[in-house]
């Protein structure tokens, strides 16, 4: 089987570096996408599922670090960073991969065959090392969403993020569920997504986040697939394969 | 024993000499009047400490004894030379020893006042009433004295008493109060000078201390770790296409580093040069960024020459990028604009990122910006952040030098 490759780096110079040196080093991979945010990279890994994911770490909408956070251990995630000295002895100690940019091809090789041993084994889980690192480092998190502005008719609601039971991305538009309420708002959800607290908001579905405590239960439809019950709500929400780990007991 | 107490005393000289340089000693002096006189010099003010002690420096030991030993001379001479020209009847020692006493009295009030300028200065007049009513009482212990021991009645007593107090009273306003005043005011004066000297020094050193912290962490700050490899990575991207731009980014970087570095020791830059900075750093990050970041810098050929502090600017831009468009999904545009009117000049780094909401970690690059503005023009200098739709407008408003 082929194995995928996401890409996600914010410079377009450093994007094609990457690009150009994987085409050589690892010829019978496939790039599936090459994005250069974190919200893009966070999308096509959940279009694509892709084997290998690799992150800068300094990006918009998501960080890699970010990213990563929400991957887990379904895929196989090395950081991309030009200096980040408390991440790199961080990642050194946590057997995680990473590369230096600029990258130079002897180091890629090597984390290449480093990499490729590892394949065949369940992804290490990063997020005990990224949770530290982001503890660490001097940029607080981003700040979150309180408000929303929705277009109701000719009226412009606020809608308190709190009040949400479940976004769900229409296109480019968010629809976004209230208890006995709803509203479209002109942003696509991988957008929100930034603004959202991953702790209180889980995404089920590429297209669905729902708040934890909107969740009546989880239920098992056959060996692969979930649902999710609501309370407030009697819509019921598929919960897709990359999200079903969220349930497992 | 006369070894016992001179070591007595220069152990005791020493603990004091000891207390005056570091107050916090005197608590090791041993307890009871050492301990008493230990406390009373720490107690002193910090220039007072330090005036006591180089006293106690220069006439330590020996010294002391030939000072006092001189002034007494000086006090024997001039009451001889009193009995000669207007007292004849008085005998010769009754005149030394009273000029001595009289003159030793004068000089340990004198010194009391030098001590205690403060209070004669505060409580002058209970002071001075105080001072001439105990030298009434002195004249007339010593006329009650006189008639005991050369005898003499009550009742001559009586009829010389106001005599006696006037002239002592008056003795003691001429000799001791008027030069004590006199004393005090200079001495009050001098104090206060001395005082704001040494506020004004440590003012000084205050503001020494944080332009070379601020320098340093200019020096530190500047080119960092992510830009130059992350432009180095580009340049070596570029060449590796064959493409031309790499010289581009290459002279720019070049332009950059040469130009950050010479400014870097420069406190003042013109304008011209801090723009021409600015400009090599937007141009490195245009080509790293692409489509995501757009530049536009303007500056008026007549404010070419106008000198500001280094690096401000630059610091400004820098902070566009780390927090306006970096951040930002779609990017923007920066524009850095200089104006004059009759009072200021105004710079202004506008970007049209993601704006106040997602400015995190702004506070070092700025608190720098700020203390160097304070540095080089005190108050009459700003520098104000506010949110721009969309995005973030920093603003540097400077006195103009002819203005001021």
């Amino acid at each position: 089987m082929t194995v995928t490759i996401l890409v996600a780096e914010d410079e377009p110079l450093m994007r094609e570096r990457l690009l150009g040196m994987l085409a050589l080093a690892w010829p019978d991979a496939q790039v599936i996408a090459a994005v250069d945010n974190g919200l893009d990279a966070w999308d096509a890994y959940l279009e694509h599922a892709p084997r290998v994911v690799f992150l800068d770490i300094r990006m918009p909408g998501l960080s890699g670090l970010e990213v990563a956070e929400r991957i887990g251990r379904q895929a196989h995630v090395v950081f991309v960073t030009a200096y980040d000295q408390y991440a790199v002895d961080a990642f050194d100690a946590g057997a995680v991969d990473y590369l230096l940019k600029p990258i130079q091809p002897g180091r890629l090789d090597k984390a290449l065959a480093r990499l490729r041993e590892k394949l065949d084994s369940q992804p290490m889980d990063v997020s005990a090392v990224v949770r530290q690192v982001k503890a660490a480092s001097p940029a607080p998190a981003r700040e979150k969403l309180k408000w929303l502005k929705a277009s109701v008719g000719k009226q412009i609601r606020l809608i308190d993020v709190e009040e949400v039971l479940f976004f769900q991305a229409d296109t480019k538009y968010t629809r976004v569920v209230l208890e006995g309420a709803e509203a479209l708002v002109r942003i696509p959800l991988k957008d929100l997504l930034g603004g959202l607290d991953a702790d209180r908001f889980w995404q089920i579905h590429r297209g669905t986040v729902v708040k934890v405590t909107a969740i009546r239960a989880a239920e098992r439809i056959d060996a692969e697939r979930m649902q999710v019950l609501l309370r407030g709500s009697s819509e019921v929400l598929p919960v897709s394969r990359s999200f079903t780990h969220l349930f497992r007991e | 024993m006369w070894g016992r107490v001179a070591n007595w005393w220069t152990e005791w000289e020493q603990e004091l000499l000891g207390v005056l340089k570091t107050p916090g000693l005197a608590d090791q002096a041993p307890a009871g009047w050492r301990r008493a006189m230990a406390c009373k010099a720490a107690k002193l003010s910090h220039i007072e400490r330090q005036e006591v002690y180089r006293i106690s420096v220069t006439y330590r030991g020996w010294a002391l004894v030939r000072l006092l030993a001189k002034l007494c001379l000086v006090f024997s001479v001039f009451g001889a030379l009193v009995k000669m020209a207007f007292l004849p009847k008085l005998s010769m020692l009754g005149a030394v020893v009273a000029a001595n006493g009289v003159g030793l009295g004068v000089l340990t009030a004198l010194v009391g006042i030098w001590f205690n300028h403060e209070k004669y200065s505060l409580r002058g007049g209970k002071l001075l009433a105080n001072t001439i009513l105990l030298g009434m009482l002195g004249g007339l212990f010593g006329s009650v004295v006189a008639m005991i021991f050369r005898g003499g009645s009550w009742a001559r007593l009586l009829e010389s008493a106001p005599r006696v107090l006037m002239l002592s009273g008056f003795g003691v306003l001429v000799l001791v109060v008027l030069p004590g005043f006199v004393l005090a005011t200079v001495r009050n004066r001098h104090y206060a000078l001395l005082a704001l000297k040494l506020e004004q020094d440590a003012e000084q050193a205050r503001l020494a201390r944080e332009l070379s912290e601020t320098q340093l962490r200019l020096l530190r700050a500047q080119i960092e770790p992510h830009f130059l490899f992350n432009t180095l990575g580009a340049v070596q991207q570029l060449a590796e296409q064959g493409a031309p731009r790499a010289a581009e980014l290459t002279a720019h970087l070049i332009d950059f580093l040469r130009a950050s570095m010479s400014d870097m020791r420069c406190e003042q830059v013109s304008l011209a040069t801090e723009f021409g900075l600015v400009e090599s750093y937007l141009a490195v990050m245009q080509i790293r960024m692409g489509e995501r970041l757009r530049f536009r810098i303007d500056l008026p050929t007549s404010l070419a020459a106008t000198r500001i502090p280094s690096m401000l600017v630059l610091t400004l831009a820098e902070n566009a990028i780390k927090h306006g468009i970096e951040p930002s999904l779609r990017g923007g545009e920066i524009t850095v604009t200089a104006q004059e009117d009759a009072n200021h000049i105004r710079i202004a780094v506008h970007d049209s990122g993601v704006g106040m909401s997602d400015t995190p970690g702004n506070g070092t690059g700025l608190e720098n910006v700020r203390s160097r503005l304070r540095l080089a023009y005190g108050e009459s200098a700003s520098l104000a952040l506010s949110e721009a739709e969309p995005g973030l407008l920093a603003e540097l408003l400077i006195p103009r030098k002819d203005a001021q």
